[in-house]
């Protein structure tokens, strides 16, 4: 717990920028540079193939430029759209779920010694570690009798698995940072407990917490094994449909629907990217 | 409020959620493998799916196939992913870089696999290059990387997608670490590489590991990836567990659960043996 | 911080969006069966009906969603729900865990299109409504006799599914790198060795890799006569032998020496649109054409069928036991019986599938509109695959080959 606390990304963001300031050598930049092909490479031939159709070996470059992909992808009648906001309002559910039961827990877990405390360690990191196959094969017969298999709260509830522990780390190691004087200090100058939620904890724990909702967000945005098991296949997430259109090898709108797969995660990024400047903006100029 | 009640409050929703959701799906899995559906009133103890599970003829080599592409996609992606830390540590190369870096962390990996699959392919991005250069003919010379057996591109695959996980993980510890630690073994004599495998690394250790642990379980569990990438046969054990689960073959279902057990099973002895190895590390306080 | 306001509405609105089961009047199964159809058209009116159908081929989709569900929709009042799966063996198993978990009434599946091992799968659980099929007013212009249409895989349908489409199976070859195919299943073996490298088939047990391993195993036995009828474990060694030592000896002759097969059929197409292969296949023709268009094949792809027999066969739409909107799943399973949704269907522009319609039980006009339909140059054409189409095999055969390849080719 200890390692995994202080490991994960206090404020990640701002680290990298930082570190990325410094001057640099050749060797090291090349370095970094073949790294970062090797990591973008992938996305590249989706890009393309979503823009043109019969792009057949050995042709590098496609002949055709071909938007019908992105036609047939957006027509009221492929499915996608909705895929795309079912799998915004799961993965947003499953991110409130996430901190609203996570947070707490990890203000607990870094601020307080109690009985018990290693079980519950124990519980938050099984997840991460014990693969949620046979989780949700378990847990599939309950839901389907409760009326819960196939239904996007469903879903919900079951990326919450996966979502939790994370949100629990990263919010325990934002805690254990935390100067728990400070709220002291506030409400020994009067303020309510809402006052002190509001006018110190949040702005401090800000950046921290949307690190964590980060996380949160992509670990559910991310998932095809727990929806598709729990999800009985009639909660077509965004990675279902891709993979519906993998298997039948349409490689043009496979590519359009990996495309908008990923514009959210990256939006996700950038928007607590800017949380995480904001943050530092504050920092400096209150010190 | 007294202290203990706010704490069981802050505590017990996420041990009520995880406990419900995740212990009770988990012992519900074990019973059923014995034959008890508790929610639909069955009640046959059985070892059958046990024996049909471990008679499964590709069992073992699954098995095999799955640990050895977990424990290649951990051993580079953390490799990578801690060097790729250092060198933005003490290099960097700016906000791109930074964005780049993160850009794959959102990335969900049925569509990494799916692009790794038009890469590397016989017919693929690659082949199609290689040929340009004039060094192939046709397709068949290209290395056949996708549905391999070894699971080249799956592995390609994990690293692409948990080397900038690791190396966040790397560079948070490194920013607790601080650099002091280094340049005061540097000032003593020591070479850049004495002074990592000496000072830096043992400072960072227990978070790297914890970093490949998760990796570790990830890799074990995921379906898509393989699904996409792997060969015909071997397969990995999330695709045999999930074939067999959607068997039309019912009594394959519990045999399927305790495959997808038998893999959370290597999970947990894989915890174990972390803590184990963190346990016995002194400097843990340090990081804190 | 402004994220929990839109926390809580995301929560909410994960709250609400509950599944809301839009249910008429339910129909006892009795009723169903004896009502007059008039009476199923009033329950299902203003319903909903959940059909479960493989969404990979976004034509099929967007017929489906589009003009299909218009037309139910104008017609009834119903409304049609697609859900897309990447396997029919997905919806099986979910009704296969919807009985085990005790869930008798009020299924997901409504309509399911099916047929083969998944269809004996749930018939023999007892896990469909039957008895229902032949008194569909649209049924009339089945025949309900036809040996193709009565047993789906040897499997006897008994009215526990409506027929929806035919189909036969049919090999794609590129006609500007490969001149003339051979036509026999022996000329293709000669082929095969001739050409190393480039030939391979999908591992079974996907559908259409299956059906070619079953064309092999007819070949291997002298016929089809020689699997025909119900299993047979002593004629199946005998053919056993003689099938997987000839696919054993073809490996060192496939795509990367056999040593490993395209999982699924989508593979084995973007192996030969990519060259790497010259031959593809498919249990239903019309995708080749589609895939010209679509851009998944090359222009000059065309097809052909073994001259020594092709497999043919039927699929069907089925009602699971316990689903939610019988009534509205029999009046869609109706109209799609209908001679105007069946043309719709059977048009290349639309999605191509062959109807399961009796033309004979059709007036003239009607019957010249399904013969008048263009044929997309690469697809077969009809007459050359009736003239060579052979029944399947029963599904226990099927499987017992599928289980056997796997046992002693694939590993």
């Amino acid at each position: 717990m200890t390692a995994f606390g202080a490991a994960l990304p206090r404020r990640a963001g701002a680290l990298v920028r930082r570190a990325a300031a410094r001057p640099q050598g050749f060797a090291a930049r090349s370095a970094l540079a073949l790294l970062l092909v090797l990591l973008v490479a992938p996305f590249l031939p989706v890009v393309v193939w979503s823009v043109t159709r019969a792009w057949f070996y050995p042709a590098i470059v496609p002949q055709t430029l071909d938007l019908s992909a992105w036609t047939s992808v957006f027509s009221a009648t492929s499915g996608v759209p909705a895929a795309l906001g079912r799998s915004v309002l799961i993965a947003l559910s499953a991110t409130g779920l996430a901190m609203l039961f996570g947070v707490p827990a990890g203000r607990a877990l870094a601020l307080h010694r109690f009985p018990g405390r290693r079980l519950v360690e124990v519980l938050v990191l099984a997840p991460l570690v014990v693969p949620p196959l046979a989780v949700a094969m378990g847990l599939h017969a309950v839901f389907l009798k409760i009326g819960l298999a196939g239904t996007v709260p469903g879903v919900v509830l079951a990326h919450i698995i996966p979502t939790l522990p994370y949100v629990i780390l990263v919010s325990a190691s934002v805690f254990s940072a935390f100067d728990t004087g400070l709220e002291d200090q506030a409400r020994s100058l009067g303020a309510t407990p809402s006052q002190v939620l509001r006018h110190v904890t949040v702005p401090l724990l800000a950046p921290g917490l949307a690190v964590a909702a980060l996380f949160a967000f992509l670990v559910s945005w991310s998932q095809y094994g727990l929806t598709l098991l729990v999800g009985s296949g009639r909660v077509p997430t965004m990675p279902l449909i891709l993979m519906q259109f993998v298997t039948a090898g349409r490689q043009d709108v496979a590519g359009a629907i990996a495309v908008l797969t990923v514009l959210p995660g990256v939006l996700a990024l950038v928007l607590s990217a800017r949380i995480l400047a904001a943050a530092a903006a504050r920092e400096r100029t209150t010190s | 409020m007294p202290a203990s009640i706010r704490l069981a409050l802050m505590l017990l929703p996420a041990v009520v959620v995880l406990g419900g959701l995740f212990l009770g799906g988990l012992v519900l899995a074990i019973i059923r493998t014995v034959g008890i559906v508790p929610f639909a009133g069955r009640f046959d103890p059985t070892l059958e799916p046990w024996t049909r599970a471990l008679q499964e003829p590709d069992l073992l080599l699954s098995i095999l196939v799955t640990l050895w592409v977990a424990a290649a996609s951990t051993l580079i992606a953390t490799a990578l992913g801690v060097g790729a830390a250092l060198l933005l540590h003490r290099a960097g190369g700016g906000r791109l870089v930074t964005l780049l870096v993160q850009f794959n962390l959102t990335v969900p990996h049925v569509v990494t696999a799916v692009g790794m699959a038009w890469l590397l392919g016989q017919s693929g991005v690659l082949a199609r290059l290689a040929h340009g250069a004039g060094a192939i003919d046709r397709p068949g010379d290209f290395p056949a990387l996708v549905n391999d057996p070894w699971f080249v591109a799956d592995i390609v695959a994990y690293v692409a997608k948990e080397v900038p996980f690791v190396a966040v993980v790397a560079l948070a510890m490194l920013a607790a670490v601080g650099s002091a630690p280094a340049i005061t073994a540097r000032c003593l004599g020591a070479t850049p590489l004495q002074a990592f495998r000496h000072v830096t690394w043992p400072l960072i250790r227990p978070g790297i590991l914890a970093a490949a642990t998760v990796v570790f379980a990830f890799v074990l569990g995921t379906y898509e990836v393989p699904a996409v990438l792997g060969p015909s046969h071997p397969k990995a054990l999330p695709v045999l567990a999930y074939q067999m689960f959607t068997s039309n073959d019912i009594a394959d279902r519990p045999a399927a659960i305790v495959v997808s057990l038998l893999m959370a099973a290597v999970g947990v002895v894989c915890l174990v043996a972390v803590r184990r190895l963190m346990r016995g590390i002194s400097g843990l306080e340090v990081v804190r | 911080m402004p994220i929990p306001r839109r926390i809580v509405l995301g929560l909410l609105a994960g709250a609400l969006a509950l599944p809301v089961a839009a249910r008429a009047a339910p129909l006892s199964e009795d009723a169903l069966r004896t009502a007059p159809f008039e009476t199923i058209v009033e329950a299902a009116r203003g319903g909903t009906v959940n059909f479960f159908l493989w969404g990979g081929d976004d034509r099929i989709n967007a017929y489906v969603s589009g003009p299909l569900a218009e037309a139910l929709k104008a017609e009834y009042g119903i409304t049609l729900n697609r859900v897309g799966v990447a396997d029919t063996a997905e919806v099986v198993n979910q009704i296969l865990s919807e009985q085990e978990a005790g869930v008798t009434d009020g299924g997901a599946v409504d309509l399911v299109w099916i047929n083969g091992e998944n269809f004996r799968t749930l018939k023999t659980g007892g896990l469909l409504l039957c008895g229902y099929a032949e008194r569909l007013p649209n049924a009339r212009f089945v025949d309900w006799s036809d040996p193709s249409i009565a047993n789906d895989f040897g499997t006897p349908v008994d009215g526990c599914e409506v027929p929806w489409s035919k189909a036969r199976f049919a090999l794609a070859y590129d006609s500007a790198r490969t001149a003339e195919p051979p036509k026999t299943m022996a000329a293709f073996l000669d082929w095969v060795r001739a050409n190393p490298g480039r030939f391979t088939y999908a591992a079974p047990p996907d559908f259409n890799g299956s059906a070619f391993v079953r064309h092999v195993f007819m070949h291997a036995a002298g016929g089809a006569e020689a699997l025909s009828g119900p299993f047979d474990q002593a004629r199946f060694d005998a053919a056993a032998e003689k099938a997987y030592g000839l696919l054993d000896d073809l490996e060192p002759f496939l795509w990367r020496e056999g040593r490993t097969y395209p999982t699924d059929i989508a593979q084995l197409n973007q192996l030969f649109a990519n060259s790497e292969v010259d031959f593809t296949f498919n249990y239903e023709p019309t995708v080749f054409g589609a895939g010209v268009a679509d851009g998944r094949f090359p222009e000059t792809t065309r097809s052909f069928a073994f001259d020594d027999g092709t497999l043919a066969n039927t699929s069907y739409v089925a009602v699971p036991f316990n689903a939610a909107n019988k009534a509205a799943a029999l009046v869609l399973a109706n109209h799609l019986l209908s001679p105007a949704e069946q043309l719709r269907k059977a048009d290349p522009a639309v999605w191509g599938m062959a109807t399961a319609l009796d033309l004979d039980r059709l007036t003239p006009a009607e019957a010249e509109a399904f013969r008048a339909l263009p044929r997309h140059p690469a697809v077969i054409a009809d007459e050359d695959l009736a003239d060579r189409a052979m029944a399947e095999l029963s599904a226990d055969w099927l499987e017992a080959i599928e289980k056997g390849w796997i046992e002693r080719v694939g590993r």
